[in-house]
This record gives structure tokens, sequence and C-alpha cells, in this order.
């Protein structure tokens, strides 16, 4: 074929170029619409495949309700399940220091983060936070430590986690007398969890 | 079925015939001279594009039959078209037609080859065509074009002379076994009926005699006439020319027969000698095409044009028929998409109306459960320093000259560091995405040896004591010594002095690291 023939041939040419072109359109944008079609269908059908598996558990979801309402709620109260009470943690610190008998607590709150291990506990939709309240404290001996922490956790302001600790022994020169004679230092890792908006059932 | 314009040139007349849909439907006439073709042309001019088929009814005509070395591709092209040229210096009108291979040992090919010895017969019509802008398909002689008559009234006769007589004189032609052999166009005088019917006998006589020569076939040999009477006028002549030679059949083919079997309107076979085969050129062109490359090349382009054209419409119909499949699909998915809606909607007003019932919850039920066993599990992991302080214990119960100064601890993915843990910020807390790995208690020991009175050996030994003792410890995974009073390491340099009094100052510290097993 030469150029003579190729001029000859040049309209047919570009009517079979543009028949392939628009034919390649017409393809592409019909087959973008049944992928289209195909994903909306199979996210209708999971959809449907919640909703019957919702009506199909109505009723283990509602004894589910029942056992664990109440203990939600007392989550609620303690400050577990919501915003950070921290107003309650200060009472639980002010508390736990009358009762361990020591000498005064200074405390440092950090800001409010993810929970570094949330993924431990697989919370799925709830959201675990942090906040990581560093203690400083003075003991007559090394066994208030414990004594402090346990007294602590039962004030219910909440549920907490010690990160670390650390006591240094005040050099009192071998005096013995009602004097704070270990300088302790504690992470506590308070965590809360958030569900969505208060009030708000899951609805299908 | 494309339109086709068939043209049959003789010396005298030339016929002209539209094509379309299988049959003629129109066929003129022009007298060979310039009247002729001016009509001609003008009769071109109005008529649409078409493909011109030409067929030469003319006495410069040759025949020949050639066996040749059988040879493929172009070897084949160039042996043949160098035989061509030799037999036919002047014309271009030439064909060679392949007609079997040779029975002998080397198994020759066999070729037929034909040409119009006298171009300028065609010349001004080919003109008048190639002017017009309509590509010549191809130029064939009469007698191969006839050859299809043969196929269309499925003759069986093993030597068959298909007689006619057409406007320049009485054509022969011999076909033996079906394959064509010979043909003569002679001019004779067929005036008279009486004069006819011995023109005829003669020139049937002459051919046998003619093909006796070349050896074709012998007088012996029973011969079939097939006379062509397209007027209806020959019926005393294929009874003369039967009664004259009594070892041949002759069958006349009248009007009416030709145009029952041929499938040609009997005006047509009236309006010309050549209509008949016209409609058989119309029918299937014969193998043997005398145009040469350079008259083809508007048809070549023609073919080209239509192929594309084919191929336009096919990608159209396949791209209309995938499209069209898509959309149906898609129309499809979207009907079983509203249907699963509508199913999703009626199942969930169903559990709607089963919540009702339930309690008033601040969240679902998976929530309620999962935040309630979350605190579950984060009360009954809870760790703290009581563990590592009581097994500390029991082992300062039977090292009491260890002191310990600081005590760190630590649960986490790392373990607590040796140095600077009091000193450290609320922003290097963990990090929002923990390091991977189980989390573990660990504790770090700052102690001294006490008394100590300068005896290294001793102090180190106590030490070791007491960190074999940590290690015992089943809950126990690891003890190591950090520092030690004295740091006997080779690698570092080591001074003091022997004079100086241990109890004036001196100390025996030491550091440990101790890391329990994770808890299972």
């Amino acid at each position: 074929m030469n150029q003579a023939d190729l001029q000859a041939l040049r309209n047919p040419l570009l009517m079979v170029a543009g028949v392939a072109l628009l034919g390649a359109l017409a393809v592409y944008s019909s087959g973008r619409l049944m992928i289209a079609a195909r994903q909306q269908l199979a996210q209708q059908q999971v959809q449907l495949k919640d909703a019957r598996t919702r009506l199909h558990k109505s009723g283990e979801e509602k004894d589910i309700i029942v056992r664990y309402l109440d203990g939600f709620r007392q989550l609620e109260r303690t400050g577990f399940v919501g915003e950070e009470q921290r107003i309650n943690w200060l009472d639980g610190l002010r508390l736990a220091n009358q009762q361990a008998d020591l000498f005064g607590v200074d405390y440092q709150i950090g800001a409010q983060r993810p929970y570094a291990y949330a993924a431990d506990f697989s919370p799925g939709a709830l959201a675990l936070n942090q906040s990581i309240m560093r203690v400083r404290f003075r003991l007559l001996h090394e066994g208030d430590l414990d004594r402090f922490l346990d007294a602590l956790a039962r004030q219910g302001a909440g549920i907490f986690a010690i990160d670390q600790c650390l006591m240094r022994r005040i050099d009192t020169r071998g005096v013995i007398r009602f004097q704070p004679n270990v300088n302790a230092e504690c992470d506590l890792s308070w965590i809360t969890v958030r569900v969505g908006a208060s009030g708000e059932q899951k609805k299908p | 079925m494309a339109d086709k314009l068939l043209i049959g040139i003789s010396a005298h007349i030339v016929t002209s015939a539209h094509w379309r849909g299988g049959r003629i439907v129109e066929c003129l006439t022009f007298a060979n001279d310039e009247g002729g073709q001016a009509d001609f042309k003008e009769y071109l001019d109005r008529s649409a594009d078409m493909p011109a088929h030409i067929m030469v009814d003319a006495v410069e005509e040759d025949y020949r039959f050639e066996t040749l070395p059988h040879a493929y591709g172009s070897d084949r092209a160039e042996m043949v078209g160098r035989k061509l040229k030799q037999h036919y210096r002047n014309t271009t009108y030439m064909a060679a037609t392949l007609l079997g291979r040779d029975t002998g040992k080397r198994r020759d090919d066999r070729y037929l080859f034909s040409a119009l010895t006298n171009p300028d017969l065609i010349a001004d019509w080919l003109q008048a065509v190639a002017a017009r802008g309509m590509p010549i398909a191809g130029i064939y002689l009469l007698p191969m074009v006839g050859s299809g008559l043969l196929d269309k009234l499925d003759v069986k006769a093993t030597n068959l002379l298909l007689v006619a007589q057409h406007a320049t004189g009485l054509r022969l032609t011999f076909f033996r076994d079906r394959q064509f052999r010979l043909s003569r166009l002679t001019r004779g005088d067929s005036g008279r009926p009486e004069n006819r019917t011995r023109y005829f006998t003669e020139e049937i006589s002459n051919t046998r005699l003619y093909l006796h020569a070349l050896r074709t076939m012998t007088l012996d040999e029973h011969l079939t006439v097939l006379l062509v009477d397209r007027g209806d006028e020959l019926q005393e002549e294929a009874v003369g020319v039967a009664r004259d030679n009594p070892s041949l059949d002759c069958v006349r083919l009248g009007r009416g027969e030709l145009a029952g079997r041929l499938g040609i309107d009997n005006s047509l076979l009236e309006a010309s000698p050549y209509a008949i085969y016209l409609h058989l050129l119309g029918l299937k062109a014969p193998l043997s095409n005398l145009a040469p490359a350079s008259t083809m090349v508007g048809y070549r382009r023609y073919q080209a044009r239509r192929a594309i054209y084919a191929a336009c419409g096919a990608l159209a119909v396949a791209a209309a028929v995938w499209s069209g499949t898509n959309l149906y699909q898609t129309v499809m998915l979207r009907g079983d998409t509203e249907d699963a809606a509508r199913q999703t909607a009626l199942l969930s007003s169903q559990y709607l109306e089963i919540t009702r019932q339930f309690p008033q919850a601040p969240t679902s039920a998976e929530n309620l459960k999962k935040t309630v066993e979350i605190a579950q599990r984060l009360r009954a992991t809870a760790h703290t320093p009581q563990k590592v302080m009581a097994l500390l214990g029991r082992a300062l119960e039977t090292s009491p000259a260890i002191v310990i100064r600081e005590f760190g601890w630590k649960y986490g993915v790392t373990e607590i560091e040796a140095e600077g843990a009091g000193a450290r910020t609320l922003d290097a807390a963990p990090s929002a995405r923990a390091p991977a790995g189980q989390r573990k208690e660990s504790a770090l020991l700052d102690g001294e040896v006490r008394p100590f009175r300068g005896d290294y050996r001793s102090a180190i030994v106590t030490i070791n004591g007491f960190a074999g003792r940590l290690a015992e410890e089943p809950e126990v995974s690891e003890v190591k010594v950090i520092k030690l009073p004295l740091n006997v390491n080779p690698a570092l340099s080591l001074s003091g002095n022997t004079l100086d009094n241990p109890e004036q100052g001196g100390t025996a510290e030491f550091k440990l690291l101790l890391v329990l097993k994770p808890p299972k």
C-alpha cells in the first residue's frame, strides 16, 4: 500500500478510527455503569445480610442489654464511660492520701490521647482514651505505696493502670521518727471509653 | 449484494448491464463507434459508482496450454509472468490460469494462458469507465465467462461444443470434461435459413477437424453440441446439424429454457446476445482476469474501502452488542439492588418494631457488652509493683548486707531504662501506638553493700549472690547486673589508692535490672 492508496482511503480509515473510538467509549462507559451497579448491589446485599442477622439476633440482643445495662450504668457513674472526670480523680487522690496516711500528693495530668494498648482489648467501634497522671508523694516506708494505690482504686473515681513507679530512699541520717523516708513517683494511665453520642442506640 | 456494472464489448456492439440484488435490472446496447461511446459516457454519468466487470467477445483472442515446472509463491509468479511476456508482447491484457497438476512423474503445473491480442478494441471504453471514476474489477474473455453456463445447466457430456450466434459471428467453444479447451469466433454468412444450417454444420465439422488436428479429440469420439438459441429461431438448424452429423447429439436451448434455468428475464435475452454471458459474469467472475495490476488499482482501493466500511460496521455492531449487554446487566443489577433495598427496609422496620420493646439503653447491645468486658479485663489485668517488691523482700531476707536506695518499676513492652527514670516528662509517656510485643514487668534496683571496708571481691560476691537469689524466683525471666562497685572490664582503665580509707567515704554501689516473665 503506497501513499496514494492511503490518501484514497483516508476517509474510510478516519471513519473506522472514529467508530472504534466511539465503540470503545460506549463499551467503557457501559462497563463502568455495570461495575458501579454491581458494587451497589454488593453493598446492598451486605446491608441486607446485616439486617437479617440483626433481626434474627434481636432476642439475643435484648438479653445482652438486660444483662449488661446495669454494669454499663455503673461504669458511667465511675467516669469510665464518657468524658473524663478529672475532678473525681483529684477527689480520689485526696481521699487515698488521707486513707494511706501519706504526706500529700503532687499530681500532673497530661493531655488525653488514644490508649496505647487499646488493640489488646479489641474495642471495635469503641474509642479507648488515656490521660497520664504523674503523682509524686512521700512514704513512711515502701509498704505505703501499695496501700496508697489500693486506696486510690477503691475510691471508684475511674479505672487506671500503673505504668511505672520509682521509689528513692530519703537520707534521714539514722533518725527514727514519724517522717517521710521514701520519695515515690508513679505514672498512672486513667482510661476512659467513648461509645458515641449519649442516648444513641444502634439503628439498622 | 453490491451493484455491478457489467459491460460486454464486441467489435460491433457494446452491451452494458446494471447488476443489482443478484440480477440484471437494466440492459442497454451501444454501437461500437463514436456515437455509441458518447451515449455510453452519458449513461455512465447517470449511473451510480460501482465496479465495472468487462467481458470481451473478439476474434483477437488467444489461448495456449502450457506445462511448467511446479513452483510456489514468487518463483511461480516470476516464471508465469516471463512466459506471458514471451507469448504476448503486444498486449497488456493477458492471464494465466492454473488448471492443475500433470499426471507425469514431474507432476508439472498445467496452465491456460489467455490474452486479448488487440487491446485497442476496448481502450476507448475502458477510458470512459476510468474517466467516470468507476473501478475496473476485471476484464474477461467471453468463452471463459461462458464456462459458467455448463455449471448452471449441469451438463454431464464429456465432449461438449457450445455453439451460439453472436453479433460478430458464430462462437464455438469446446469443453472436455467440463474444462475449457478451445474457442473460435467465425465470421460467415448466415443470412437465409438454408444457408445457415449448412454454415452451422460446416463450422462444427471444421471445429471437429481442428480438434482432431490438435489431438484434443478424435473424429470418432462422441460430441454433444449445445446450441444456444436465445431467439427461438434455430430449430431447423438444430435438426439439420443432427441429421448431417450422426456422430453427435445436438441439444438446442431455447429462450424459455434459458430463461428458466438461468433465472434471466425473456426481455433481457431479446435485448442483447450478450445478456446471458453478462448474467453469468454477474453471478460469478471467472478466474482468468486479463486486467493488469495498473488497471485494477481503483478496484483494489474500492475493495479496501468496502472492507474498511465492513470493519466499521462490524466494530459498531460489536460495540453495540457489548454495550447493550453491559447496559442490560446494569439494569438487571439495579433491579436486584432495589429488591435487596426493599427487603432491607422491610427487615429494618421489623427490627425497629422489636427494639421498641427493648429496655432503654444508651448504646447498642454490642457496645454495652464490650464496654463492660473491657472494664473487667482492665481491672483483672492491672499490675502493681507489689509482686516485684514481694520477691525482692524474700531475696533481701537472705542478703542483710544489701541496702536498696532506689527502686524503679515499669509495666510495659520495653524494660525500664537504667538511667533517668525519674527525669521523664509526661510527653515521654506511652505514645498513641505502643511498640509491638507483650507487656511485662521490669524493675531497676540501685543499692549498695553495707558495711563496706574496701573488700571489693567480697562485695561483688555478695551482689552476685543477691542477683542469683532473685534469678531463682520462678516468676523472674532475667536478672542483669548493670553496675558493680568496681568495674573490672579489661577494656576500660581503672585507678585508685590502696591507702584510701573506705570507712571514711568509700561505697560499694551496684545496679540490677530485674525482668519478670510476661503474664500468661
